[in-house]
């Protein structure tokens, strides 16, 4: 976040998620839910924020329930209540916010290739849709066929968005990078100059990798810290 | 596709005298099919401008608009002093319009128009200032696939300007023009055969079209014509050109084969960088003279018919990055016994490493361990499964690097499983194309014969680089 600020973003989408691997649930969301409040920020529901408050453990592998467990004993009930209270998707003017997919929101189908990237752009309706939940950053872009393409951005590259087309992002996640490199994933989108840029930003993830073994969370979590994998 | 084209206003937003984000409008300089190109000032702006504006509108082609964003996507990310400085840009749901600086010099077009007859030096000069335009746009990841006289521009002194970036490929942007339906968009006499075949990542394609201006240049004839069908333009996949000695004799072989060898059909028979073809221009006297140079009958038939079986199956060479060419950036290769457990040697070695990766800055370090086999079944725990102790190890050799501290993109981590791991670490390394193998010996270990150690002398006799053996 505090990268974040320092480029000067003033308003921040948090795209769900927000608990179910870290070691610190309770702090996440309080930090979360002030921004919220201080309309500085919006969060939107993810599949493990569910988890919480729903029992969703045939779905997720043993590890991710395992977490889920585990969290739920630090929290209380006003933080599972700003759980239960966030929305599965937020539209704005010509954006859309949402954790999976703008196609049925709450089944939590990935956005991974040219289809399901079409799929949510459709129903999303929107120029710029972004989403997270797929662990690897991505941005879907219509082709002149109208068939959505799929471009690995490299980091710290301003692309042009341009909202005649449609874009989807996938932003990547800040906590569990699984594409073999442990930096933190966000992206920042400059509505004015129509400006997508890709960030990655290191972060003491062997501290926080760390403190989930210190928690008693499952060794694996804190490897996939370390190893980005 | 949901493009804007009501924009029917642009015709009175841009018109000599009116003012458009500070940039007041000069004449119209030109009209072309897809743009006009307006002179402008602009207060704090020294250089000459040109607006470059989009012809929108409904009755106009939805590749107008195409071309002009990818020109403002890879324009805007360019620097170089072969392509107009990027001054700015409008709105493109309102007022589009891109300006750059305007460039001095008349396109290499209008020359060969008037007739002019180049030298076999003139062409040798400009053959070696394109190629180095173009590496400088292939060193920022960028691919032109629209080199054309057209798109040339020469000044007074000879100095070259690319323009029209409107095709254009960008590694690190996403390609509009991707999965297009048409085939071979460009400029038919020009264009590779790989962009014939759709291909418009390879970055050889520019080194192809340098081939054919500098043919263009010596003969005043183009080497596959200007064909308007399909067919015609599949003929570069096979065709021999007409050996341009056979049609002018005094260029040299050398030169003939140079030509020749970037009209290769397949990227990887060509040159494999602009820098390559600028450096053979140059030095004339490095080029080995193959069959291609000696070359002054024009194929016959039976080596047409040939080449035609041969294009049948024509694949494209698969294109590496634009800026691939690290040749300098040498790569290391740790190779880490998680097994053991001798501080000392661990921080020897880690030092080592440090000390040798503070020697080349450009280098490259993968730590690397090897298993026996990881389990057929998948465990009920994670830690069971083929991932899970992968990816332990890999926590391991991490853990390993740690105190190096280095950046992401200079280390990397992998776990091999293998039975005899001497062998394939000898032939990762070679894979790799590595340049040293670190390994630790440590005299710690029991006396009788490990299986490390074995290893450890396989390596030294069998690696492809040379060994630093670490010891305590």
């Amino acid at each position: 976040m505090s990268r974040a600020e320092e480029l000067g973003v003033t308003r921040m989408a948090f795209l769900g998620d927000i608990v179910g691997y870290n070691a610190d649930p309770a702090g996440v969301i309080e930090r979360i839910a002030d921004l919220v409040a201080a309309k500085k920020a919006v969060a939107l529901l993810g599949n493990h924020d569910e988890a919480i408050f729903k029992d969703c453990s045939k779905q997720m592998n043993p590890n991710a329930n395992a977490a889920i467990e585990w969290t739920k004993t630090q929290l209380n009930n006003s933080h599972i209540e700003f759980l239960k209270n966030l929305p599965l998707l937020i539209n704005e003017e010509n954006i859309c916010f949402v954790h999976a997919s703008a196609h049925n929101p709450a089944d939590w189908n990935y956005v991974t290739d040219s289809m399901s990237a079409w799929h949510c752009a459709q129903s999303s309706g929107k120029s710029y849709t972004f989403v997270g939940h797929a662990h690897e950053q991505a941005l879907f872009y219509q082709s002149a066929v109208g068939k959505l393409i799929r471009f690995a951005p490299h980091p710290g590259d301003e692309i042009p968005v341009l909202p005649h087309r449609q874009w989807v992002g996938v932003v990547g996640s800040l906590g569990q990078p699984r594409d073999g490199n442990p930096e933190a994933c966000f992206a920042i989108f400059e509505p004015e100059s129509e400006v997508l840029t890709f960030h990655r930003t290191p972060y003491d993830h062997f501290s926080a990798a760390d403190k989930v073994r210190r928690a008693g969370l499952p060794e694996e979590l804190a490897n996939r810290l370390i190893t980005g994998k | 596709m949901p493009i804007n084209t009501d924009i029917e206003a642009v015709d009175d937003i841009f018109q000599e005298g009116k003012v458009v984000d500070g940039f007041t409008l000069g004449k119209e300089v030109h009209r072309g099919g897809m743009a006009s190109l307006f002179s402008a000032t602009k207060d704090g702006i020294e250089v000459p401008i040109l607006l470059k504006i989009p012809r929108v509108g409904r009755d106009q082609p939805v590749e107008s608009l195409i071309g002009f964003e990818t020109e403002l996507t890879i324009l805007r990310s360019l620097k170089s002093p072969y392509v107009p400085k990027f001054l700015g840009a409008g709105n493109m749901a309102t007022h589009p319009y891109i300006a750059m600086e305007r460039v001095e010099g008349r396109p290499l077009e209008d020359l060969i128009k008037e007739g002019k007859v180049f030298t076999i030096d003139e062409v040798v000069q400009i053959g070696a200032d394109l190629a180095q335009a173009v590496q400088s746009l292939h060193s920022q990841d960028a691919i032109h696939l629209d080199i054309k006289p057209e798109n040339i521009l020469i000044d007074d002194k000879g100095k070259l300007t690319l323009i029209d970036f409107g095709l254009s490929h960008h590694a690190r942007y996403p390609d509009l023009l991707a999965e297009e339906m048409r085939k071979g968009i460009g400029s038919a006499p020009y264009i590779s055969p790989e962009q014939v075949a759709g291909v418009r990542s390879d970055s050889r394609s520019d080194i192809y079209s340098i081939g054919v201006i500098m043919y263009e240049l010596l003969t005043g004839e183009l080497p596959f014509g200007n064909p308007q069908t399909m067919s015609g333009l599949r003929k570069r996949m096979w065709a021999e050109p007409f050996p341009p000695r056979a049609i002018r004799r005094e260029i040299p072989r050398w030169l003939q084969e140079v030509v020749l060898r970037c009209l290769e059909p397949r990227a990887a028979d060509r040159y494999q960088s602009a820098t390559q073809l600028r450096q053979v221009l140059r030095d004339p006297e490095g080029v080995r003279i193959t069959e291609r140079g000696e070359r002054v009958e024009p194929p016959s038939f039976w080596e047409n018919l040939k080449g035609m079986f041969k294009a049948a199956g024509y694949e494209p060479s698969p294109s590496p990055r634009p800026s691939m060419g690290n040749y300098d950036a040498p790569l290391m290769i740790a190779a880490i016994d998680t097994r053991q457990s001798d501080e000392e040697l661990r921080e020897r070695m880690q030092s080592t490493a440090k000390n040798l990766l503070q020697a080349y800055p450009e280098s490259r370090l993968i730590c690397l361990s090897t298993i026996a086999s990881t389990p057929t079944y998948e465990g009920n725990h994670e830690s069971e499964t083929a991932s899970g102790i992968v990816r332990g190890h890999l926590v391991q050799l991490m853990d390993w690097a740690k105190p190096l501290k280095l950046p992401p993109e200079r280390i990397s981590y992998h776990v091999l499983e293998a039975m005899d791991p001497a062998a394939r670490i000898v032939e990762f390394a070679k894979d790799n194309d590595a340049s040293l193998i670190l390994i630790g010996a440590s005299h710690k270990l029991p006396n009788k014969v490990t299986p490390w150690r074995t290893s450890m002398t396989k390596i030294v006799e069998e690696a492809p680089c040379s060994v630093h053996i670490v010891r305590t």
